[in-house]
C-alpha cells in the first residue's frame, strides 16, 4: 500500500517524535471540518479520563486552533486553467446529454468521435499554452508549475494519439504519429550538441558525432541527418564516403503513411524501400576489415547499427537505445517506424510488454506511469495514475473515456453506486471545493454525477456565502440603501440561478430561508417577504409580518408606517400567488391596513382613519389579539370635539368588540385578547390593561351619549357610511 | 501537483484552560471554541485567519463546557453549548445593524441531573431541534415551538450513561421537492437520531407522531467497550444510510442500511496497513471521535494516540485511509 499523505502543523504543537509525550500527558487531536473548503480545524484536547488528574496548562499555545488543508487552494495560473478547461468540459457534458439511458448515442457515432476528438485537442492545446506561459514567466513562478502543465500536455496529447485518432484511421498504423508526439515532447538529439557539430571542421572526429547521427536517423530527423552524412564526403574512407552517399537518398525517401492513400500502397512502398536497405548492407558487409575504422572510431559498427535500425533489427534498436541513454518509449515509437511499419494501436500493448521487460519505466515518476497505461491500453491503470498526478488529468481523461466505451458507464461496485468517471470527477470537485470562489464550476462538474454528485453540489450551493452582511446600510439615505440592496442580493440571485439551471428546488429553498432570516434581522421587512415567499415559507413569512407589528408596539406608529411601507408592496403578488397561504396574507393585510390607519392619524385625517378603524374590525381583518389595541386606538378618535367621527353603528360595534373582550377576559381566555394590548402597555410604562378597556367603554359612553344629543346617526356620520373610499 | 506552500495561522483562542470542543459555522467564517474555564468563546476568520476584530466570549456555564454546536442560519446565529455541570444553554447572537451583535443566552436547560456529554442540532427541515446527551443516561430533545418557547422531551437511553448523539438526515435520500400545490401536503420528514452508550451500544430512536414519543427502534450491537462518539452521515443522494460509532475497544465500525427496509452492517475501519502493527481493525489507542464531511464522502477519526486520521471509500468501496494529521 502506498504511504498515505501527511500533514503536519506549523508551529509544532509537540516536537517531532514527541507524540508518546502528548499521548502520556492525556491529550489528543480532535479535528473540525470547515464547511467553507473542507479544510480542518485542528486543537488539542484533554481526554476525560485523565482529566481530573491534569495539572492545568500553563502554555496559551496548547489552545490555539490551527487550519490546515490537505489541497492547498489554487493558484492564479492554476485558476484561469481550472476555468477555461470548465467551458470545454460544459461543452462535453452537452455532447454526452445526446446519449439515453442505454448509453446509445442519438445522433451518429461518427459526428460524436469527431467532437470528442475536437474538445480532446482543445484539451490539449490548453495544457500546451499553460505550459508556454509558466515556461516563460519561470524565474518569477515556481519551475516546477510550468513542468506540472508539460506533463499534463505530453499525456492529454499522448491520450489523443491512442484513443481519439480522425475517425476510420483507429485502425492504421500508428508508428508516425506516435514519433511526431516523440518528437514534440522529448526533443532529442539536442540542438546544442547538432550546433556544436556543424561547427566542426571534421565532425566525425568529435565523440558525440556517430550518437548524435543515429539518434536523428531514429527519430527520422531529414534536414540534421542530410547535412552530417553531407560532411562524411570529407572521410578519409573512400568506402564510408561511398556508403553515406548511398544512404542519403535512402533516408529521405522512407516512405510515410500519411504519403498514402491506401495502406495497401504504403505496405508495397515500405517493402520495396526495405529491399534496398538490404542492398546497401551487402554494400556494407563488402567493406574490407582493414578499412572499417579511422583513427577515432570503429565508423563501420556505427554505420552498421544505422543500417540495422533501417532495417527494422529489434535488437540493434533496443541496444542503440540504450547506449543513447534513450528509455522505453523511444523504443517502442521506433518499433512502429523501423520494426513494424504496420503496428496498430491494439498490438501497441504486445510491444510494450516485450520492450518494459528489459526498459522498466521509473515507478516514481507519474507522467512515465501514465504514459505506461495508456501505450499498454489500460484506461483504468491511465486514470489510476493520473490522479496522483493531478486530479484535473484524470477527471478529465475519465470525462473522455466514458463516452468511448474505454471505462464501464455503470457503477464499479454496490458500495459507492458511482461510476468510473464519477468517481474522478468528483474527485476533482473536492480539490476545487479547497477554493470557496469556485463554486460555480465546483458544482457544476459534482451535478454531472449523478445523484451522489448532486446531493454533494446541494452542501456547497447552500453554503455559498451570501454576503448579505458585507455592507453597511444607511436607512436614512435611501439612495444608498437601495444601491446596497442590489449588491446585497446579488449573491444570492446568483445562487438561485444555479439552483434553477440544475432544478434544485429544495436547496433553493433553504438558501432564501436563510437569506430571508437574515433580512428580518436586519429589519430589511420588504426583502425578508419577498425571499420567505419564493421559498413558499409561509409560516416563516407571518413571522415577519408579526415582527413588523411588533415594531408598533415596541417603536410606535411612525416606525411601524415606515416599515409597511417596505411590505406592502409585496401584498399584491402574494395576493396573486395561489400557492400561499390565506392566514398569513391576512395577517399581512391587517399589518397594511393597520399601518393606513396611523397614517391617517398622523396625518391628522380623522375622518378616514375612523373609518378605516371600525372597518378593520367589521370586515374581520383584525386579528382578535389586536382588537383591544384598535379600540384603544380609537379613544383618541371617540374623544374629538370639532365632530363625531363614528357612525351610530360603527359605534355599536365598537362596543360590541369591546363586550366580547371583556366577557371572554371573564373566562379566562385574556391571554388570547389582551396580550398584544398587554405587551405594549409595559412598554409604555403603564401595567393594567383592564383600566385602557374601562377608559375604552367611558369613552364610548360619551360618545352614545353624545349622539343622543345630536339626534341618533346625525347625517355627518351617515354618509361616511356609504361613502367607503378604502 | 505543485503544491504551493501557505503559511498557517493558528486561532489563539486566549482560553484559560485546555479547550474540549471548535466548531465552524454554517459558512465556516465563525469559530466557537469551549474549554474547562467554562466559557464559550467566538470568533470571525476571515481567509482562514482569525479576524482581529472583536470576539466574544459566552459566560454562564459553572463546569467544564465540553461541546459547541451551531444551529442552521435560517434559525438566526444560534449557538448551543453543554457542560458538567448538566446544563445546556443556547446562545443567540442580537443583531446590531450589520455589526455583529451581543450574545446573549435566550435559554437554560437543566433537566439533566449529571454531566450533559454532547449536543446535536437536528436537520434544519425538522425546525430548531437539539438532542443532548448525558451522563445521567438520559437523552433530552429541545424543540423550539412558535419562534419563542423551547419545549423538552427527555427520556432513558443508556444504563450507564450516554456519551454521543447524533440525526439522521431528515429526507429520504434522493428525494426531490416539486414546487408546492395548493391542497398538498409534502410528505413529513421523520425525526430519527443515534446514540452512543457506556453500555457498549448504539442505539436509534425514532419519535413517533401517534403518540407524540421518542421510541427505540433498533440497537447496534458490535463494540465490546463504552461507545465514545457516534456521527449519522449525512445524506449522500443515495438511498443508503451511514453511521461511524468511536469506541474504547479501539475500534470505528462503519454501519451502512442499504434501504429502510435491509439491516445494518457493520465494518471495522482497518488501520492496519498505514500504522505500527495491529490488530487488524484495531487502532492503536481509544478512538475518541468520529466526524463526517459535509458531503458524506470522508471521515475524520481521532484516536488516542495523538493522530486524526481521514478515511474514504475507494473505487471497489473499501474504507481507505487518505490522510492523516499529527501535531
Amino acid at each position: 500500500m502506498r504511504s498515505t499523505p501527511h500533514l503536519d502543523v506549523l508551529p509544532p504543537l509537540v516536537e517531532a517524535g514527541k507524540t508518546d509525550e502528548l499521548v502520556e500527558s492525556g491529550r489528543t487531536l480532535f479535528t473540525a471540518v470547515s464547511p467553507l473548503n473542507d479544510s480542518y480545524a485542528v486543537f488539542l484536547v484533554p481526554l476525560f479520563e485523565k482529566l481530573s488528574t491534569r495539572p492545568k496548562p500553563t502554555d496559551s499555545d496548547e489552545q490555539n486552533v490551527y487550519f490546515v488543508s490537505s489541497k492547498p487552494p489554487p493558484s492564479t495560473e492554476r485558476r484561469l486553467f481550472i476555468g477555461d478547461t470548465s467551458i470545454i468540459f460544459a461543452a462535453m457534458q452537452n455532447l454526452t446529454k445526446t446519449v439515453d439511458k442505454n448509453g446509445v448515442y442519438s445522433t451518429q457515432q461518427e459526428s460524436i468521435q469527431r467532437s470528442i476528438r475536437k474538445l480532446a485537442l482543445d484539451y490539449v492545446n490548453f495544457a500546451r499554452e499553460c505550459w508556454i506561459h509558466t515556461s516563460r514567466m519561470a524565474g518569477e513562478i515556481d519551475q516546477a508549475d510550468a513542468d506540472h502543465y508539460r506533463s499534463l500536455y505530453t499525456c492529454l496529447s499522448l491520450f489523443t494519439i491512442l484513443y481519439l485518432p480522425e475517425y476510420g484511421m483507429e485502425n492504421a498504423p500508428v508508428g508516425d504519429d506516435l514519433m511526431e508526439w516523440l518528437n514534440i515532447h522529448f526533443i532529442e538529439p539536442s540542438t546544442e550538441e547538432g550546433d556544436h557539430l556543424s561547427g566542426l571542421e571534421r565532425p566525425w572526429e568529435d565523440e558525440t558525432f556517430w550518437p548524435y547521427l543515429t539518434r536523428a536517423i531514429l527519430r527520422g530527423l531529414p534536414k540534421a541527418v542530410a547535412f552530417f552524412l553531407g560532411t562524411l564526403a570529407e572521410h578519409p574512407s573512400g568506402n564510408l564516403r561511398r556508403l553515406a552517399q548511398s544512404i542519403i537518398p535512402l533516408l529521405s525517401t522512407q516512405p510515410k503513411l500519411q504519403h498514402f492513400d491506401a495502406e495497401r500502397d504504403f505496405a508495397y512502398a515500405s517493402h520495396r524501400w526495405r529491399e534496398k536497405v538490404k542492398m546497401l548492407r551487402i554494400e556494407l558487409d563488402d567493406v574490407p576489415e582493414s578499412d572499417r575504422r579511422d583513427s577515432f572510431e570503429d565508423w563501420w559498427d556505427r554505420f552498421s547499427d544505422i543500417v540495422g535500425i533501417l532495417e527494422g533489427r529489434e535488437e540493434v534498436i533496443r541496444k542503440v537505445c540504450e547506449d543513447l541513454g534513450a528509455d522505453w518509449r523511444e523504443v517502442c515509437v521506433a518499433w512502429g517506424v523501423f520494426v513494424d511499419t504496420r503496428l496498430r494501436r491494439q498490438d501497441l500493448p504486445d510491444v510494450v510488454a516485450q520492450v518494459l521487460e528489459d526498459m522498466p519505466p521509473d515507478p516514481t515518476i507519474l507522467e512515465d506511469m501514465v504514459h505506461v497505461a495508456l501505450f499498454m491500453g489500460d484506461p483504468l491503470k491511465a486514470l489510476e495514475h493520473a490522479a496522483q498526478l493531478d486530479p484535473w488529468l484524470s477527471a478529465h481523461l475519465a470525462d473522455m473515456m466514458e463516452p468511448l466505451s474505454l471505462v464501464e458507464q455503470q457503477a464499479v461496485n454496490d458500495e459507492s453506486e458511482l461510476s468510473v468517471r464519477e468517481f474522478y470527477v468528483l474527485s476533482y470537485t473536492h480539490y476545487l471545493h479547497s477554493d470557496p470562489a469556485m463554486w460555480r464550476i465546483t458544482v457544476s462538474y459534482m451535478y454531472s454525477c449523478g445523484k451522489v454528485g448532486a446531493a454533494a453540489a446541494d452542501e456547497i450551493l447552500v453554503r455559498v456565502p451570501l454576503r448579505l452582511q458585507s455592507k453597511p446600510s444607511n436607512t436614512n439615505d435611501s439612495s444608498h440603501s437601495q444601491a446596497d440592496q442590489g449588491d446585497l442580493s446579488a449573491v444570492v440571485k446568483d445562487v438561485n440561478a444555479t439552483c434553477h439551471e440544475y432544478q434544485r428546488e429544495a436547496a433553493r429553498r433553504t438558501v432564501c430561508k436563510i437569506a430571508a432570516q437574515t433580512f428580518v434581522q436586519r429589519k430589511e421587512y420588504g426583502l425578508a417577504i419577498s425571499y420567505y415567499s419564493s421559498a413558499e415559507d409561509w409560516p416563516g413569512l407571518g413571522r415577519v409580518i408579526d415582527r413588523v407589528l411588533q415594531e408598533y408596539i415596541r417603536s410606535g406608529p411612525e416606525q411601524y408606517t415606515k416599515f409597511v411601507s417596505g411590505i406592502a408592496p409585496s401584498l399584491q403578488g402574494l395576493r396573486a400567488n395561489s400557492a400561499a397561504h390565506g392566514v398569513f396574507i391576512h395577517r399581512l393585510m391587517f399589518a397594511v391596513r393597520y399601518a393606513e390607519f396611523h397614517q391617517r392619524l398622523l396625518n391628522r385625517d380623522l375622518q378616514d382613519a375612523a373609518w378605516d378603524l371600525v372597518s378593520m374590525l367589521q370586515e374581520g381583518i383584525a386579528p382578535k389579539a389586536w382588537w383591544a389595541v384598535l379600540l384603544c386606538d380609537a379613544i383618541e378618535l371617540l374623544q374629538y370635539d370639532p365632530t363625531p367621527l363614528f357612525s351610530y353603528a360603527s359605534a355599536c360595534t365598537l362596543l360590541r368588540d369591546l363586550d366580547e373582550i371583556i366577557s371572554r377576559t371573564a373566562q379566562g381566555a385574556g391571554e388570547d385578547y389582551l396580550k398584544i394590548l398587554e405587551s405594549k402597555l409595559q412598554i409604555d410604562g403603564q401595567k393594567d390593561s383592564q383600566k385602557q378597556l374601562q377608559l375604552v367603554r367611558f369613552a364610548l359612553a360619551k360618545y352614545f351619549a353624545r349622539c343622543a344629543m345630536i339626534g341618533t346617526g346625525g347625517t355627518q356620520t351617515v354618509r361616511r357610511m356609504v361613502d367607503p373610499t378604502v | 501537483m505543485p503544491a504551493p506552500s501557505s503559511g498557517v495561522v493558528p486561532v489563539e483562542t486566549a482560553h484559560d484552560d485546555m479547550i474540549h470542543d471548535a466548531q465552524l459555522d454554517y459558512y465556516g467564517k465563525r469559530l466557537a471554541t469551549c474549554s474547562s474555564d467554562r466559557t464559550v468563546k467566538v470568533f470571525d476568520i476571515v481567509n482562514g485567519s482569525p479576524s482581529k476584530a472583536a470576539s466574544h466570549t459566552l459566560k454562564g456555564h459553572t463546569g467544564p463546557v465540553w461541546q459547541v454546536a451551531w444551529a442552521h442560519p435560517k434559525f438566526g446565529n444560534m449557538l448551543a453549548s453543554c457542560s458538567y455541570d448538566g446544563k445546556v444553554f443556547i446562545w443567540k447572537e442580537q443583531a446590531q445593524g450589520t455589526t455583529s451583535g451581543e450574545w446573549t443566552k435566550i435559554e437554560e436547560h437543566a433537566l439533566h441531573t449529571a454531566s450533559v456529554n454532547s449536543i446535536s442540532w437536528a436537520p434544519h427541515e425538522l425546525g430548531a431541534i437539539l438532542a443532548c446527551a448525558s451522563s445521567d443516561g438520559k437523552i433530552s430533545v429541545l424543540t423550539l415551538k412558535d419562534d419563542s418557547k423551547w419545549v423538552p422531551d427527555i427520556f432513558n437511553a443508556h444504563a450507564i450513561g450516554c456519551n454521543a448523539v447524533s440525526w439522521a438526515p431528515a429526507t429520504h435520500p434522493g428525494s426531490l421537492i416539486l414546487p408546492q400545490q395548493p391542497g398538498t401536503h409534502q410528505p413529513s420528514a421523520f425525526k430519527r437520531l443515534v446514540s452512543a452508550g457506556c453500555d457498549n451500544l448504539v442505539k436509534i430512536w425514532c419519535f413517533r407522531e401517534e403518540t407524540q414519543s421518542w421510541v427505540e427502534e433498533e440497537r447496534l450491537e458490535g463494540h465490546t467497550d463504552w461507545v465514545r462518539d457516534v456521527a449519522w452521515a449525512p445524506n449522500i443522494g443515495l438511498p443508503r444510510s451511514y453511521i461511524a460509532t468511536a469506541s474504547q475497544d479501539k475500534t470505528v465500525l462503519i454501519w451502512t442500511k442499504d434501504s429502510p427496509t435491509s439491516p445494518w452492517v457493520k465494518t471495522a475501519l482497518d488501520p492496519s496497513a498505514s500504522t505500527t502493527p495491529n490488530p487488524a481493525g484495531k487502532f492503536p489507542d481509544v478512538v475518541w471521535r468520529v466526524s463526517w464531511s459535509l458531503a458524506g464522502n470522508i471521515l475524520a477519526v481521532s484516536c488516542g494516540d495523538g493522530k486524526v486520521t481521514l478515511w474514504k471509500e475507494n473505487l471497489q468501496g473499501i474504507w481507505e485511509c487518505v490522510s492523516d494529521l499529527a501535531s
